[in-house]
């Protein structure tokens, strides 16, 4: 072999004929993202989303934990790259249905993680099974980028175009596999990875094995759940879908799988929907037959409830219901249904006389489902009726922007049946239910007309519902103060559900009569209407209490009277004795609108023992609850906090990432302090740098898809969307500095300084033109979209490439490799710190943050860019 | 086979042989009586006692013991009938053969299907609250392990429970017969069927007291139609191992009419959580989690 033959040899990306390598890199690449999408399919389908986000944002340490490795080991993986690299990028497939399958053969069940010490365990093994794949994935491109450090630029181009272009790859692929099968995608951007990386070096006998491993590796994907017994994904037992499975008689009559989730009817006589229906239906209306329902279930959860059509005998049952509110005191109404849900609510509208419903589906799957046999048929196809207009996309996006006026405009129950969900709730945007929302209905109501927002009432202490009140009061107060005390009306039912009523212009008295007899008459709980009085000298005590049942040390238990009381025994007991003494959660619900109403709104929030800030779109949530103050005081009673364990979470997440992150971060100063680092100096501004990249990118990447979710509707397309262009653009924007490299020093701060300038505008500007884009036609959304990201986006592709060349013309190597284990590392933390800041803070604050971020790393930069002290190398200008 | 009946029957089999080998299998010595009330002076006295008449495991006895007396502590229990009713059934009976070591933690536990025993607390609380007098009749809605209608069986002779799962209704009737056969005649007053508790049971109404633990988003109208006046329905709210109940009242309006009146099992008074705490000798120290 000629010393040129070897030079080549070791230095594989240098050549002109390197471009199946670089393809290698972008198959791998986008096989490490497509995994991580599909596995969230998986959790979410099999148990709940956000544990998948715990598991698979944990398991990307595994790029830290591969860069501490190299970093020890450096000389090494340099003179075995081939050997190493090739080991790695053929073990990520078979470790990916290793890892699955036996995770699958090892549920963890969420419901018993605080009862059941061995649940915990479970949730580790599920974690170290999936961070293998990912440590396989880790190796191979961090000896790629080892050995072509000196045209990092190009191989970082590659490894985020693939990235980005899978991002959107595996939308596509939702559409085809189901989630049991959707992992074969990733398992085919690996086995093409395999391949080009054995055609770019040249190696027969290599690519015949990867061949054979992959072909053995897809095939046991899809025969070995079969063969072994094991469920291809095992759906909790506890999932919605799980107990329509159960019932003797149930059918599944209709499945489709999409990005827009995997969507099936059951059809059961065990099926019973009536949401917050008045216990007096009981004693005044026939019960409906058996199968008047079916249930949709959307990733196992649910259900949602489907009605046949009504005969006329039968649609007194709509009467009994809390969203018949506003046709008590409308007749005739031209009708807007935001959420079209299970199409209960239009049912409600139509049998009350509405003349025409427009109702809004924003979720293609379920209008698909209803323009499908048998759902077309069952609901005598609801949807095509002529006195139904659907609007396809979401409700809040059409009011908004149309000209069109309604008489009653009903939000209702359409997010979930509203029974508990054991394993919590994820965070997730619901802009249905902000502060701007609601301004944009009530703008859309004609003279006179009524919003009516309805919303399941089942904590207790309550918490969505103080939030709703927030938000609707400061919303009436902001479109009318003059009528907004005279515009609201409220009831709401014990342990079932609320209705809020905003009529444009106020009540009249006599509506507020009719309002008060229909409460009466269904036995609902009168909350707040215009005039109200209410005796607010109990209000310290109610908010105490409150506070102790759910802080306390249980010194103050004083539990319920006996049945031994003298009181509550004899016959008395069997005649109605009125509305005496009003359960706590009542009169706090009382006392919270007269705090609203006689503005004194800002004490009672701060004395109640969980979080009541509106929604707004910049904090558009029902979670997050539990005050930051009081959050250690749960971990003692944390079974009295399940449905927001998807928050609580958040913080373990946000802990256990920055505890590993920084442990990895010290094993090489550590261990590798004499040997590599003693001669290089500007360690701690390096750090400092790749920190803030790996924090501050990861940070606008996950902040801005909870963003676009409020133009693009769905949190799915909006993350393809984002993480394709993101990666895209910064793709772009590596293999654009390479132009830059070398004028480092003056470029660079400039670069960080746009970068910031952009982030901080996007925080403030961003709000009302997504409002804007939303009501564009979809392609136009999606190429707006794109447009947004891409300046932000192509610049903060400059910082990394920049800086990784230059550490490695400044001979850094083991730095090299230490700086993007760092990167990868604070992506962790900072993936697990956006939801945090934006429940907290709110959407513009994580911009901001990133921002911050950006303009740290310039202090940094001219750290990372001093020259080894031994040693003559170019410096930057 | 497809997978939903893989699923199905993996769980059945998983359960069925779960709960079946079981130690002690000894007959009950002792004729079931009424009016005899377990001693509950000391814990020694109280495994003696029961050991002689139930034949019961010493070991679970003992634990037993040490929920009641943790229960007394938090109030859990009312009356001397409720405190019998919990000394005198056999939990452990009730849970899947996993579970053992644990039939007596606060917490719930997983008892397959989807479906949890609830924890000891919250079963005696309900329980007291609705004050069963013996010759009551009452339904429960989700047998679900069991464990429920069985501790009822100590209050009143008239119990009937109905469970949507049909392998789950096999396995629990197959618990109640196992154990009438050994001796606890008192589950003879349980007649179970496997159908949908939502439309109650027409043949054998009306109820005095109705117990529903399967989560809906409506209270069932059959049911209420089947409470009889003056009696009270309870409804567990939330994931398993609630704290609230919501209790529903049928009540003679004023008027002459039938009213329904929603509160919970506490009378209207907010409930205090007290944290998981563990009984050393009479004295109540850490946490379960310490």
């Amino acid at each position: 072999m000629t010393p040129a033959t070897a030079a080549a040899r070791d230095a594989p990306f240098a050549g002109p004929a390197n471009l199946a390598l670089y393809l290698a890199v972008a198959f791998v690449a986008g096989a490490v993202i497509a995994l991580q999408i599909a596995l969230m399919r998986v959790f979410a389908v099999g148990s709940w989303v956000h544990f998948g986000s715990l598991v698979v944002s944990l398991a990307m340490l595994g790029f830290g934990l591969a860069s501490v490795i190299m970093c020890l080991a450096r000389p090494w993986f340099d003179r075995h790259w081939r050997g190493a690299g090739g080991t790695a990028l053929v073990l990520f497939g078979p470790l990916t249905v290793a890892a699955t399958l036996i995770a699958q053969a090892l549920p963890f069940n969420p419901v018993f993680l605080v009862s059941d010490p061995s649940q915990k365990w479970r949730l580790l093994a599920n974690f170290l099974l999936y961070l293998m794949p990912f440590l396989a994935a880790a190796f191979f491109l961090g000896i790629v980028f080892l050995k072509s450090r000196e045209a990092f630029s190009r191989a970082y181009f590659a490894d985020l175009t693939g990235s980005g272009i899978a991002g959107l790859g595996i939308l596509g692929a939702m559409y085809l596999l189901a989630p049991e099968a959707i992992i074969a995608f990733p398992l085919l951007l690996w086995a093409f990875g395999g391949l080009s990386w054995h055609l770019g070096l040249a190696e027969r006998r290599g690519l015949a094995a990867l061949l054979a491993i992959a072909t053995v590796t897809i095939g046991g994907y899809h025969l070995l759940p079969g063969a072994l017994d094991i469920p291809a994904i095992a759906t909790s037992p506890y999932k919605g879908v799980a107990y329509a499975r159960n019932f003797p008689d149930a059918e599944r009559v209709y499945r489709n799988v999409s990005p827009f989730g995997d969507l099936q009817v059951y059809a059961s006589s065990y099926m019973h929907f009536a949401p917050g229906q008045s216990d007096n239906a009981a004693f005044n209306l026939p019960d409906l037959p058996p199968n008047t329902f079916v249930g949709m279930y959307i990733d196992g959860d649910g259900p949602e409830g489907v009605m046949r059509a009504l005969d006329e005998a039968e649609r007194d049952y709509f009467f009994y219901l809390p969203s018949y509110y506003p046709y008590v005191v409308k007749n005739e109404p031209e009708t807007f249904v935001v959420q079209f849900g299970g199409g209960i609510s239009t049912m409600v509208a139509l049998a009350a006389g509405a003349p025409r419903v427009t109702a809004a589906i924003g979720n293609p799957a379920v209008l698909a489902a209803f323009r499908t046999d048998p759902l077309r048929d069952f609901t005598s196809d609801l949807v095509d009726d002529p006195r139904v207009a659907i609007v396809d996309y979401d409700g809040r996006l059409f009011l908004a922007e149309t000209d069109k006026r309604y008489d009653v405009i009903d939000l209702s129950l359409a997010d979930s049946v509203g029974l508990s969900n054991p394993g919590g709730f994820a965070i997730v945007e619901k802009y249905t239910y902000t502060r701007e929302a609601m301004l944009d209905y009530m703008n859309a109501l004609a003279d006179g007309g009524i919003l009516s927002v309805t919303l399941w009432n089942k904590e207790e202490p309550p918490k969505s519902i103080l939030k709703l009140y927030a938000t609707i009061s400061e919303a009436a107060e902001e479109f009318d103060p003059a009528t907004a005390a005279n515009a609201l009306f409220v009831a709401s039912s014990y342990l079932s559900t609320t209705t809020v009523l905003y009529k444009r212009g106020g009540f009249t008295a006599e509506e507020i009569d009719r309002l008060r007899a229909y409460t009466e008459e269904m036995s609902f709980d009168e909350i707040y209407s215009p005039g109200l009085v209410y005796e607010a000298s109990m209000e310290r005590d109610v908010l105490d209490d409150y506070r102790q049942s759910i802080f306390g040390d249980g010194s103050a238990a004083q539990p319920a009277p006996t049945p031994e009381d003298p009181t509550t025994e004899g016959t008395d007991d069997e005649i109605d004795d009125g509305d005496a003494t009003p359960l706590p959660s009542v009169e706090v619900a009382r006392l919270a609108w007269r705090a609203l109403v006689s503005h004194d709104w800002p004490a009672f929030a701060d004395a109640y023992l969980f979080d009541t800030r509106p929604l707004t779109n910049d904090r558009p949530y029902f979670a997050a609850y539990v005050k930051p103050q009081d959050l250690t005081r749960t971990v003692d009673r944390l079974e009295l906090f399940q449905d927001e364990w998807g928050y609580l979470l958040l913080w373990a997440t946000l802990a256990i990432a920055c505890a590993l992150a920084a442990t990895l971060v010290i094993i090489p100063v550590v261990f590798a302090w004499r040997a590599a680092f003693s001669r290089t100096p500007g360690k701690a501004g390096t750090v400092l740098y790749f920190a803030c990249l790996g924090l501050g990118y990861i940070v606008v990447e996950v902040g801005l898809i909870s963003r676009f979710t409020l133009s693009l509707a769905h949190p799915t397309v909006s993350a393809s969307v984002l993480i394709a262009g993101m990666l895209v653009f910064s793709g772009l924007g590596s293999l654009v500095s390479a132009r830059f490299t070398d004028r480092a020093r003056t470029v660079m701060p400039v670069i960080f300084v746009t970068i910031a300038a952009l982030l901080f505008a996007y925080g403030s500007l961003l709000d009302p033109l997504l409002g804007w884009i939303g009501t564009t036609a979809y392609g136009w959304r999606l190429a707006i979209c794109f447009a947004l990201i891409a300046p932000p986006a192509f610049l903060m592709g400059f910082p990394m490439a920049v800086a990784m060349t230059w550490l490695a013309r400044l001979g850094k190597d083991e730095m090299f490799i230490w700086a993007w284990g760092i990167n990868g590392c604070f992506s962790v933390v900072g993936a697990a710190l956006v939801p945090i800041l934006a429940t907290a803070f709110g959407l513009s604050a994580v911009l901001n943050t990133s921002a911050v971020a950006y303009l740290l790393a310039i202090a940094g930069l001219f750290a990372l860019l001093t020259p080894l002290r031994d040693r003559a190398t170019p410096e930057p200008a | 086979m497809n997978r939903r009946d893989f699923m199905i029957g993996g769980a059945a089999a998983f359960a069925g042989s779960a709960l079946l080998p079981r130690r002690g299998l000894a007959d009950v010595p002792v004729l079931y009586d009424w009016r005899a009330m377990p001693p509950t002076t000391s814990k020694d006295i109280y495994i003696a006692w029961m050991v002689t008449n139930r034949g019961e495991d010493p070991d679970l006895l003992g634990r037993r013991y040490d929920r009641f007396e943790h229960m007394v502590g938090h109030r859990d229990l009312f009356t001397d009938r409720d405190k019998r009713a919990f000394l005198m059934t056999p939990r452990e009976e009730f849970c899947l053969e996993k579970n053992l070591a644990r039939a007596y933690d606060r917490d719930f536990l997983d008892i397959g299907y989807g479906v949890t025993i609830s924890g000891p607390n919250l079963v005696g609380r309900m329980t007291s609250s609705i004050d069963v007098q013996r010759g009551d009749k009452v339904l429960e809605v989700g047998t679900g392990s069991g464990y429920q209608s069985a501790y009822l069986c100590n209050l009143t002779d008239k119990v009937w429970s109905i469970e949507i799962i049909k392998p789950l209704a096999e396995r629990t009737r197959g618990v109640y017969d196992k154990l009438i056969s050994r001796g606890y005649t008192e589950y003879q007053a349980v007649t179970t069927k496997n159908a949908d508790g939502y439309y109650g049971w027409e043949e054998a109404a009306p109820f005095d007291k109705i117990i529903v633990t399967c989560g809906i988003d409506h209270i069932p109208p059959p049911l209420l139609r089947q409470l009889k006046v003056g009696g009270i329905m309870v409804i567990p709210i939330g994931p398993p191992g609630a704290q609230h109940v919501l209790k529903v009242e049928k009540k003679k309006g004023l008027l002459g009419g039938v009213r329904v009146k929603r509160s919970d099992i506490y009378r209207g008074s907010v409930v205090p959580f007290v944290p998981f705490t563990k009984l050393e000798g009479d004295e109540i120290v850490g946490t379960h989690n310490q």
